[in-house]
Protein backbone atom coordinates (compact mmCIF):
# COMPACT_ATOMS: atom_id res chain seq x y z
CA UNK A 1 0.00 0.00 0.00
CA UNK A 2 0.91 3.45 -0.46
CA UNK A 3 0.88 6.74 1.38
CA UNK A 4 -0.07 10.64 -0.27
CA UNK A 5 2.04 12.94 0.19
CA UNK A 6 -0.14 16.49 -0.68
CA UNK A 7 2.46 19.23 -0.99
CA UNK A 8 0.91 22.38 -0.33
CA UNK A 9 3.44 24.76 -0.54
CA UNK A 10 3.00 28.19 0.97
CA UNK A 11 -1.04 28.64 1.95
CA UNK A 12 -3.06 31.00 3.43
CA UNK A 13 -2.55 30.62 7.34
CA UNK A 14 -6.03 29.40 7.51
CA UNK A 15 -6.17 26.50 5.22
CA UNK A 16 -2.73 25.73 6.48
CA UNK A 17 -4.78 24.37 9.84
CA UNK A 18 -8.07 23.42 7.60
CA UNK A 19 -6.41 21.34 5.00
CA UNK A 20 -5.55 18.22 7.41
CA UNK A 21 -8.44 18.76 9.07
CA UNK A 22 -10.52 18.27 6.04
CA UNK A 23 -8.62 15.67 4.58
CA UNK A 24 -8.97 13.76 8.18
CA UNK A 25 -12.86 14.91 8.06
CA UNK A 26 -13.05 12.93 4.20
CA UNK A 27 -11.08 9.68 5.22
CA UNK A 28 -12.63 6.26 5.65
CA UNK A 29 -11.25 2.63 6.66
CA UNK A 30 -10.38 2.06 3.05
CA UNK A 31 -8.84 5.40 2.50
CA UNK A 32 -5.15 5.89 1.74
CA UNK A 33 -2.83 6.89 4.80
CA UNK A 34 -1.95 10.97 3.63
CA UNK A 35 0.84 13.23 4.40
CA UNK A 36 -0.08 17.28 3.72
CA UNK A 37 2.51 19.36 3.94
CA UNK A 38 2.67 23.31 4.11
CA UNK A 39 3.51 26.08 5.40
CA UNK A 40 1.80 29.82 6.37
CA UNK A 41 2.03 32.74 4.42
CA UNK A 42 1.60 34.63 7.43
CA UNK A 43 2.38 33.92 10.87
CA UNK A 44 -0.78 33.47 13.41
CA UNK A 45 -1.67 31.88 16.87
CA UNK A 46 -2.98 28.67 17.17
CA UNK A 47 -4.89 27.45 20.60
CA UNK A 48 -5.61 24.09 21.57
CA UNK A 49 -9.40 21.98 21.09
CA UNK A 50 -9.90 22.61 25.01
CA UNK A 51 -8.19 25.87 25.72
CA UNK A 52 -10.15 28.89 26.67
CA UNK A 53 -9.10 31.48 24.10
CA UNK A 54 -8.78 34.75 26.51
CA UNK A 55 -6.87 32.88 29.58
CA UNK A 56 -4.07 31.66 27.25
CA UNK A 57 -3.67 34.39 24.61
CA UNK A 58 -3.21 38.09 24.62
CA UNK A 59 -6.03 38.72 22.49
CA UNK A 60 -5.92 42.46 21.92
CA UNK A 61 -2.11 42.16 21.12
CA UNK A 62 -2.93 39.96 18.96
CA UNK A 63 -5.54 42.17 17.03
CA UNK A 64 -3.43 45.30 17.05
CA UNK A 65 -0.27 44.00 15.69
CA UNK A 66 -2.30 41.41 13.02
CA UNK A 67 -1.77 37.76 14.09
CA UNK A 68 -4.56 36.04 13.26
CA UNK A 69 -5.83 33.22 16.06
CA UNK A 70 -7.44 29.79 15.38
CA UNK A 71 -8.52 27.00 17.27
CA UNK A 72 -6.96 23.66 16.62
CA UNK A 73 -9.34 20.13 16.51
CA UNK A 74 -5.76 18.64 18.30
CA UNK A 75 -5.24 19.16 21.88
CA UNK A 76 -2.25 20.85 23.61
CA UNK A 77 -1.31 24.48 24.37
CA UNK A 78 -1.39 27.70 22.63
CA UNK A 79 1.15 27.97 19.71
CA UNK A 80 3.22 30.12 17.55
CA UNK A 81 3.00 29.31 13.98
CA UNK A 82 5.07 30.94 10.56
CA UNK A 83 6.72 30.79 7.63
CA UNK A 84 9.49 29.13 9.32
CA UNK A 85 8.21 26.20 10.19
CA UNK A 86 7.43 23.49 7.71
CA UNK A 87 4.24 21.93 8.74
CA UNK A 88 3.72 17.96 8.39
CA UNK A 89 0.55 15.91 9.64
CA UNK A 90 0.10 12.74 9.06
CA UNK A 91 -3.27 11.39 8.66
CA UNK A 92 -4.22 7.94 8.78
CA UNK A 93 -7.68 6.07 8.67
CA UNK A 94 -8.10 5.06 12.27
CA UNK A 95 -8.54 0.91 11.51
CA UNK A 96 -5.16 1.68 9.82
CA UNK A 97 -3.24 3.24 13.04
CA UNK A 98 -1.91 1.31 16.51
CA UNK A 99 -4.72 1.20 19.02
CA UNK A 100 -2.53 2.65 21.48
CA UNK A 101 -1.42 6.31 21.64
CA UNK A 102 1.75 5.93 22.78
CA UNK A 103 2.23 3.07 19.71
CA UNK A 104 0.82 6.08 17.33
CA UNK A 105 3.37 8.58 18.24
CA UNK A 106 6.42 5.58 18.01
CA UNK A 107 5.49 4.51 14.35
CA UNK A 108 4.38 8.00 13.15
CA UNK A 109 7.58 10.29 14.54
CA UNK A 110 10.07 8.00 13.12
CA UNK A 111 10.10 9.76 10.08
CA UNK A 112 10.57 13.57 11.21
CA UNK A 113 12.89 12.00 13.36
CA UNK A 114 15.06 10.34 11.07
CA UNK A 115 14.70 13.16 8.84
CA UNK A 116 16.45 15.42 11.40
CA UNK A 117 19.02 13.08 11.79
CA UNK A 118 19.58 13.03 8.21
CA UNK A 119 20.51 16.64 8.04
CA UNK A 120 23.10 16.47 10.43
CA UNK A 121 21.15 16.34 14.32
CA UNK A 122 20.91 13.90 16.90
CA UNK A 123 17.47 13.98 17.41
CA UNK A 124 15.52 11.29 19.36
CA UNK A 125 11.99 10.75 20.15
CA UNK A 126 11.10 11.54 23.52
CA UNK A 127 8.04 9.73 25.04
CA UNK A 128 5.07 10.78 24.62
CA UNK A 129 5.48 13.24 22.23
CA UNK A 130 8.27 15.52 21.74
CA UNK A 131 11.12 15.57 19.60
CA UNK A 132 14.04 16.68 21.13
CA UNK A 133 17.95 17.69 20.82
CA UNK A 134 20.04 16.87 23.75
CA UNK A 135 17.31 17.71 25.74
CA UNK A 136 16.32 20.66 23.40
CA UNK A 137 12.94 20.20 22.08
CA UNK A 138 12.83 20.29 18.36
CA UNK A 139 9.32 19.24 17.52
CA UNK A 140 5.99 19.37 19.36
CA UNK A 141 3.82 17.27 18.10
CA UNK A 142 -0.29 16.19 18.80
CA UNK A 143 -2.59 13.72 17.71
CA UNK A 144 -6.03 13.32 17.40
CA UNK A 145 -9.37 11.56 16.51
CA UNK A 146 -10.95 13.41 13.40
CA UNK A 147 -13.70 11.93 11.59
CA UNK A 148 -12.59 8.11 11.02
CA UNK A 149 -8.76 9.10 11.23
CA UNK A 150 -6.26 9.58 13.27
CA UNK A 151 -4.26 12.81 12.90
CA UNK A 152 -0.76 13.50 13.93
CA UNK A 153 0.87 16.77 13.42
CA UNK A 154 4.24 18.29 13.73
CA UNK A 155 6.60 20.86 11.92
CA UNK A 156 10.00 21.09 10.76
CA UNK A 157 11.35 24.32 12.76
CA UNK A 158 13.55 25.85 10.24
CA UNK A 159 13.47 29.03 12.57
CA UNK A 160 11.57 30.71 15.18
CA UNK A 161 10.12 33.95 16.73
CA UNK A 162 10.78 33.34 20.57
CA UNK A 163 10.29 37.14 21.09
CA UNK A 164 6.82 36.88 20.01
CA UNK A 165 5.97 33.57 21.48
CA UNK A 166 6.50 35.13 24.57
CA UNK A 167 4.81 37.86 24.09
CA UNK A 168 1.28 36.52 22.49
CA UNK A 169 1.12 34.55 25.50
CA UNK A 170 -1.61 35.31 28.69
CA UNK A 171 0.72 35.34 32.02
CA UNK A 172 0.55 36.28 34.97
CA UNK A 173 2.98 38.55 35.27
CA UNK A 174 6.32 40.08 33.07
CA UNK A 175 8.80 38.09 35.27
CA UNK A 176 6.64 34.70 34.08
CA UNK A 177 6.41 36.34 30.31
CA UNK A 178 10.52 37.13 30.95
CA UNK A 179 10.96 32.97 32.35
CA UNK A 180 9.03 31.58 29.34
CA UNK A 181 11.86 33.67 26.76
CA UNK A 182 14.46 32.84 28.24
CA UNK A 183 13.62 29.11 28.66
CA UNK A 184 12.33 28.83 25.21
CA UNK A 185 15.35 30.06 24.14
CA UNK A 186 17.16 27.25 25.98
CA UNK A 187 14.83 24.60 26.08
CA UNK A 188 13.74 25.34 22.16
CA UNK A 189 15.77 24.88 18.98
CA UNK A 190 15.75 25.04 15.62
CA UNK A 191 17.15 23.52 12.31
CA UNK A 192 18.69 26.81 12.22
CA UNK A 193 20.68 26.42 15.26
CA UNK A 194 21.28 23.24 15.20
CA UNK A 195 23.26 23.26 12.20
CA UNK A 196 24.14 27.35 11.14
CA UNK A 197 25.16 27.71 7.58
CA UNK A 198 24.88 23.46 7.13
CA UNK A 199 20.96 23.80 7.26
CA UNK A 200 19.19 22.44 4.12
CA UNK A 201 17.32 24.60 2.11
CA UNK A 202 13.91 24.25 2.18
CA UNK A 203 12.90 22.36 -0.62
CA UNK A 204 16.44 19.87 0.55
CA UNK A 205 14.57 19.59 3.64
CA UNK A 206 10.50 19.10 2.72
CA UNK A 207 12.51 16.46 0.30
CA UNK A 208 14.15 14.35 3.09
CA UNK A 209 11.27 14.69 5.35
CA UNK A 210 9.26 12.61 2.60
CA UNK A 211 11.78 10.33 2.04
CA UNK A 212 11.96 9.33 5.47
CA UNK A 213 8.17 9.48 6.36
CA UNK A 214 8.40 6.90 3.33
CA UNK A 215 11.20 4.53 4.43
CA UNK A 216 9.96 4.42 8.30
CA UNK A 217 6.55 2.88 6.80
CA UNK A 218 7.86 0.96 4.69
CA UNK A 219 5.76 2.69 1.90
CA UNK A 220 6.09 3.90 -2.03
CA UNK A 221 5.03 7.16 -1.51
CA UNK A 222 3.29 9.42 -4.36
CA UNK A 223 2.60 13.22 -5.45
CA UNK A 224 -1.04 14.01 -5.23
CA UNK A 225 -4.02 16.75 -5.44
CA UNK A 226 -6.67 17.13 -2.75
CA UNK A 227 -9.66 15.35 -4.21
CA UNK A 228 -13.53 16.17 -4.41
CA UNK A 229 -14.39 15.37 -1.31
CA UNK A 230 -11.40 17.00 0.59
CA UNK A 231 -11.82 19.88 -1.35
CA UNK A 232 -15.46 20.28 0.19
CA UNK A 233 -14.29 19.49 3.58
CA UNK A 234 -11.88 22.40 3.34
CA UNK A 235 -14.62 24.83 2.47
CA UNK A 236 -16.49 23.67 5.63
CA UNK A 237 -13.55 23.57 7.78
CA UNK A 238 -12.40 27.15 6.24
CA UNK A 239 -15.67 28.16 7.66
CA UNK A 240 -15.77 26.43 11.15
CA UNK A 241 -11.98 27.62 12.13
CA UNK A 242 -12.76 31.51 10.98
CA UNK A 243 -15.78 31.55 13.02
CA UNK A 244 -15.62 33.56 16.27
CA UNK A 245 -18.00 30.59 17.61
CA UNK A 246 -15.57 28.04 17.13
CA UNK A 247 -13.17 30.38 18.34
CA UNK A 248 -14.89 31.38 21.32
CA UNK A 249 -16.19 28.29 22.41
CA UNK A 250 -15.58 27.81 26.00
CA UNK A 251 -12.68 25.20 26.37
CA UNK A 252 -12.11 24.75 30.55
CA UNK A 253 -8.74 23.60 30.19
CA UNK A 254 -6.54 24.93 32.34
CA UNK A 255 -2.78 24.29 32.57
CA UNK A 256 -1.16 26.58 35.35
CA UNK A 257 2.05 27.59 34.37
CA UNK A 258 3.52 26.79 30.49
CA UNK A 259 5.26 23.72 29.23
CA UNK A 260 8.08 24.56 27.52
CA UNK A 261 9.07 21.06 26.60
CA UNK A 262 8.53 17.47 28.02
CA UNK A 263 9.50 17.75 31.56
CA UNK A 264 10.53 21.94 31.51
CA UNK A 265 7.98 24.05 32.71
CA UNK A 266 7.08 27.81 33.83
CA UNK A 267 5.01 28.21 37.20
CA UNK A 268 4.21 30.97 39.41
CA UNK A 269 2.63 31.20 42.66
CA UNK A 270 2.56 33.47 45.67
CA UNK A 271 2.60 33.05 49.43
CA UNK A 272 0.50 35.43 52.07
CA UNK A 273 3.52 34.94 54.41
CA UNK A 274 3.28 37.64 57.60
CA UNK A 275 6.26 39.68 56.13
CA UNK A 276 4.47 40.20 53.33
CA UNK A 277 3.84 38.90 49.85
CA UNK A 278 6.46 36.56 48.52
CA UNK A 279 6.11 35.58 44.55
CA UNK A 280 8.34 32.54 42.92
CA UNK A 281 8.05 32.66 39.38
CA UNK A 282 10.59 29.15 38.65
CA UNK A 283 11.52 26.86 35.79
CA UNK A 284 11.20 23.26 36.46
CA UNK A 285 13.39 20.72 34.87
CA UNK A 286 11.86 17.07 35.75
CA UNK A 287 12.29 17.26 39.72
CA UNK A 288 14.87 20.19 40.23
CA UNK A 289 14.65 23.64 40.28
CA UNK A 290 16.42 25.06 36.77
CA UNK A 291 15.83 28.67 37.50
CA UNK A 292 14.00 31.16 40.19
CA UNK A 293 13.12 34.44 40.47
CA UNK A 294 11.86 36.01 44.32
CA UNK A 295 9.87 39.11 44.14
CA UNK A 296 7.40 40.41 46.41
CA UNK A 297 6.36 43.31 49.29
CA UNK A 298 8.67 41.99 51.99
CA UNK A 299 11.75 43.37 53.51
CA UNK A 300 15.02 41.91 53.52
CA UNK A 301 18.51 43.21 54.55
CA UNK A 302 20.65 43.06 52.77
CA UNK A 303 18.54 44.87 50.32
CA UNK A 304 20.37 42.39 47.22
CA UNK A 305 20.16 39.50 48.80
CA UNK A 306 17.71 38.06 46.51
CA UNK A 307 19.37 37.62 43.46
CA UNK A 308 21.68 35.01 46.21
CA UNK A 309 19.32 33.80 47.01
CA UNK A 310 17.86 32.44 43.78
CA UNK A 311 21.23 31.08 43.08
CA UNK A 312 21.71 29.32 46.13
CA UNK A 313 17.88 27.52 45.70
CA UNK A 314 18.90 26.73 41.81
CA UNK A 315 19.35 23.53 41.09
CA UNK A 316 17.80 21.76 44.04
CA UNK A 317 15.66 19.18 43.85
CA UNK A 318 12.08 20.38 44.25
CA UNK A 319 11.32 18.66 47.45
CA UNK A 320 10.13 20.95 50.59
CA UNK A 321 13.17 19.35 52.83
CA UNK A 322 16.59 20.60 50.09
CA UNK A 323 14.46 23.52 49.16
CA UNK A 324 14.30 24.51 53.12
CA UNK A 325 17.63 23.43 54.20
CA UNK A 326 19.41 25.66 51.00
CA UNK A 327 17.37 28.29 52.05
CA UNK A 328 18.33 28.24 56.13
CA UNK A 329 22.28 28.04 54.91
CA UNK A 330 21.62 31.13 52.93
CA UNK A 331 20.09 32.87 56.12
CA UNK A 332 22.81 32.14 58.18
CA UNK A 333 25.82 32.42 55.68
CA UNK A 334 24.58 35.89 54.41
CA UNK A 335 23.22 36.74 58.17
CA UNK A 336 19.60 37.62 56.87
CA UNK A 337 17.05 39.99 58.67
CA UNK A 338 13.55 39.70 57.40
CA UNK A 339 10.86 40.34 59.01
CA UNK A 340 8.12 37.88 59.21
CA UNK A 341 9.88 36.59 56.10
CA UNK A 342 11.46 32.73 56.79
CA UNK A 343 13.45 30.01 54.96
CA UNK A 344 10.61 27.78 54.82
CA UNK A 345 8.13 30.64 53.54
CA UNK A 346 10.56 30.56 50.54
CA UNK A 347 10.54 26.81 50.14
CA UNK A 348 6.98 26.66 50.55
CA UNK A 349 6.28 29.36 47.83
CA UNK A 350 8.47 27.38 45.31
CA UNK A 351 6.78 24.29 46.02
CA UNK A 352 3.34 25.57 45.45
CA UNK A 353 4.86 27.11 42.02
CA UNK A 354 6.23 23.46 41.30
CA UNK A 355 2.99 21.62 42.62
CA UNK A 356 0.47 23.06 40.11
CA UNK A 357 -1.52 20.73 37.90
CA UNK A 358 -3.46 21.09 35.18
CA UNK A 359 -7.21 21.75 35.58
CA UNK B 1 -21.79 -7.46 39.23
CA UNK B 2 -19.96 -9.76 37.48
CA UNK B 3 -17.10 -9.70 34.25
CA UNK B 4 -15.81 -11.07 31.52
CA UNK B 5 -12.04 -10.45 32.57
CA UNK B 6 -9.05 -10.53 30.03
CA UNK B 7 -5.31 -8.97 30.57
CA UNK B 8 -6.85 -6.69 33.66
CA UNK B 9 -9.74 -5.34 31.20
CA UNK B 10 -13.16 -6.11 32.31
CA UNK B 11 -16.41 -6.32 30.61
CA UNK B 12 -19.46 -6.31 32.91
CA UNK B 13 -22.08 -8.94 32.27
CA UNK B 14 -24.65 -6.43 32.65
CA UNK B 15 -24.00 -4.48 29.51
CA UNK B 16 -24.08 -4.11 26.27
CA UNK B 17 -20.97 -2.91 23.70
CA UNK B 18 -20.76 -1.32 20.52
CA UNK B 19 -17.18 -2.75 20.11
CA UNK B 20 -15.78 -0.92 17.54
CA UNK B 21 -16.38 2.34 18.82
CA UNK B 22 -15.28 0.98 22.47
CA UNK B 23 -18.77 1.87 24.09
CA UNK B 24 -20.65 0.29 26.67
CA UNK B 25 -24.20 0.88 26.89
CA UNK B 26 -26.98 -0.04 29.90
CA UNK B 27 -30.62 0.41 29.54
CA UNK B 28 -31.96 1.86 32.32
CA UNK B 29 -35.46 1.15 34.17
CA UNK B 30 -37.30 4.35 32.89
CA UNK B 31 -36.23 3.06 28.90
CA UNK B 32 -33.35 5.30 28.91
CA UNK B 33 -29.31 4.56 27.75
CA UNK B 34 -26.36 5.22 29.87
CA UNK B 35 -23.51 5.20 28.17
CA UNK B 36 -19.72 4.85 29.18
CA UNK B 37 -16.20 4.32 27.80
CA UNK B 38 -14.96 0.74 28.08
CA UNK B 39 -12.15 -0.63 29.94
CA UNK B 40 -9.75 -0.01 26.96
CA UNK B 41 -10.91 2.83 25.70
CA UNK B 42 -9.83 4.39 28.81
CA UNK B 43 -6.77 2.69 29.14
CA UNK B 44 -5.80 3.49 24.99
CA UNK B 45 -6.72 7.21 26.15
CA UNK B 46 -4.69 7.36 29.24
CA UNK B 47 -5.23 9.84 31.62
CA UNK B 48 -7.85 12.82 31.34
CA UNK B 49 -7.17 15.78 31.38
CA UNK B 50 -9.99 17.70 29.80
CA UNK B 51 -14.00 16.52 28.85
CA UNK B 52 -15.95 18.64 27.32
CA UNK B 53 -19.47 17.57 27.18
CA UNK B 54 -22.61 18.24 24.28
CA UNK B 55 -25.21 20.06 25.78
CA UNK B 56 -28.17 18.38 27.52
CA UNK B 57 -30.84 18.47 24.77
CA UNK B 58 -28.67 18.40 21.74
CA UNK B 59 -30.18 15.38 19.74
CA UNK B 60 -27.45 13.24 18.18
CA UNK B 61 -27.22 10.61 15.38
CA UNK B 62 -25.63 7.01 15.99
CA UNK B 63 -21.42 7.95 15.40
CA UNK B 64 -21.68 11.07 16.67
CA UNK B 65 -19.48 12.86 19.54
CA UNK B 66 -21.43 12.85 22.84
CA UNK B 67 -18.02 14.42 23.87
CA UNK B 68 -14.70 15.26 23.68
CA UNK B 69 -11.88 14.44 25.48
CA UNK B 70 -8.50 15.02 25.68
CA UNK B 71 -5.63 13.32 27.33
CA UNK B 72 -2.21 14.35 27.80
CA UNK B 73 -0.97 13.58 24.29
CA UNK B 74 -4.45 12.91 22.48
CA UNK B 75 -7.96 14.62 21.54
CA UNK B 76 -10.49 12.47 20.71
CA UNK B 77 -14.69 12.15 20.31
CA UNK B 78 -16.41 9.98 22.72
CA UNK B 79 -19.43 8.72 19.88
CA UNK B 80 -22.55 7.65 21.12
CA UNK B 81 -23.53 3.95 18.99
CA UNK B 82 -27.26 4.87 19.38
CA UNK B 83 -29.61 7.99 18.38
CA UNK B 84 -31.10 10.40 20.59
CA UNK B 85 -31.36 12.93 22.41
CA UNK B 86 -29.11 13.78 25.16
CA UNK B 87 -30.86 13.98 28.53
CA UNK B 88 -28.31 13.89 31.00
CA UNK B 89 -24.12 14.33 31.42
CA UNK B 90 -21.78 13.54 33.92
CA UNK B 91 -20.04 16.85 34.08
CA UNK B 92 -20.18 17.62 37.42
CA UNK B 93 -18.73 14.66 38.74
CA UNK B 94 -16.26 15.14 35.85
CA UNK B 95 -15.26 18.96 37.14
CA UNK B 96 -14.64 17.44 40.63
CA UNK B 97 -12.68 14.22 39.30
CA UNK B 98 -11.01 14.54 35.87
CA UNK B 99 -10.17 10.91 36.12
CA UNK B 100 -13.30 9.08 36.92
CA UNK B 101 -13.08 6.96 33.70
CA UNK B 102 -9.51 6.01 34.17
CA UNK B 103 -10.47 4.65 37.74
CA UNK B 104 -13.86 3.38 37.64
CA UNK B 105 -15.01 3.53 33.51
CA UNK B 106 -18.34 1.23 34.43
CA UNK B 107 -19.58 3.09 37.74
CA UNK B 108 -19.00 6.53 38.45
CA UNK B 109 -17.03 7.08 35.08
CA UNK B 110 -20.38 6.77 33.01
CA UNK B 111 -20.20 9.92 30.39
CA UNK B 112 -23.86 10.55 29.16
CA UNK B 113 -27.72 9.34 29.28
CA UNK B 114 -29.73 9.06 26.14
CA UNK B 115 -33.20 9.04 25.39
CA UNK B 116 -33.12 6.54 22.02
CA UNK B 117 -35.04 7.93 19.36
CA UNK B 118 -34.64 4.62 17.01
CA UNK B 119 -33.90 2.07 20.14
CA UNK B 120 -35.55 -0.86 18.62
CA UNK B 121 -33.36 -0.38 15.11
CA UNK B 122 -30.39 0.47 16.88
CA UNK B 123 -30.09 -2.21 19.57
CA UNK B 124 -30.04 -4.94 17.86
CA UNK B 125 -26.74 -3.62 16.40
CA UNK B 126 -25.09 -3.74 20.05
CA UNK B 127 -23.40 -6.78 21.04
CA UNK B 128 -24.29 -8.49 24.46
CA UNK B 129 -21.51 -8.87 26.86
CA UNK B 130 -20.61 -12.61 25.95
CA UNK B 131 -20.45 -12.05 22.33
CA UNK B 132 -18.52 -8.42 23.22
CA UNK B 133 -16.33 -10.31 25.32
CA UNK B 134 -15.53 -12.85 22.57
CA UNK B 135 -14.55 -10.01 20.17
CA UNK B 136 -12.52 -7.93 22.43
CA UNK B 137 -10.17 -10.63 23.32
CA UNK B 138 -9.14 -10.98 19.72
CA UNK B 139 -8.83 -7.62 19.69
CA UNK B 140 -6.59 -7.11 22.53
CA UNK B 141 -4.79 -9.93 21.41
CA UNK B 142 -4.21 -8.55 18.04
CA UNK B 143 -3.38 -4.71 19.70
CA UNK B 144 -1.25 -6.58 22.42
CA UNK B 145 -3.23 -4.52 24.56
CA UNK B 146 -3.32 -4.42 28.26
CA UNK B 147 -5.75 -2.47 30.70
CA UNK B 148 -4.53 -0.28 33.83
CA UNK B 149 -6.66 1.90 35.99
CA UNK B 150 -5.71 4.97 37.96
CA UNK B 151 -5.66 4.43 41.60
CA UNK B 152 -7.23 6.61 43.89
Amino acid sequence: MSFRVIDGGMVSWLDSQAIYHAVASAMNGASEPTVTLVHPSKPYICIGYHQELEKEVDVAYCYENGLPITRRQVGGGAVYLDENQLFWHLIIPRSQAPYRIEDIYTRYLAGPVNALRRMGIPAVHRPVNDIQVEGRKIGGTGAATIGDAVVIVGSLIFDFNYELMARVLKVPSEKFRDKVYHSMREYLTTITRELGSRAPTWEQGKHILIEEIAKSLSRDVYLDRLNEREQAEMGIWRETLASNEWLSQAGGLRHKGLKIAEGVHVREAAHKAPGGLIRATIVAKEQTLDDLTLSGDFFIFPDNSLPGLETALTGSSLTEQELHERSLKYWQDQNIQSPGLAPADVALVVMQAAGEQAT
Amino acid sequence: MTSHIYRGCEFPADRYYDVERDVWVLRDEDGFVTMGMTDPAQAQCGKFVHIRFKATGRILQRGQSAATIESAKWVGPFPTPLSGEIIATNEAAYRQNILLANKDPYGAGWLVRLKPAHFEEEWPLLLSSDLAFDRYREKIVERDMRCYRCAD
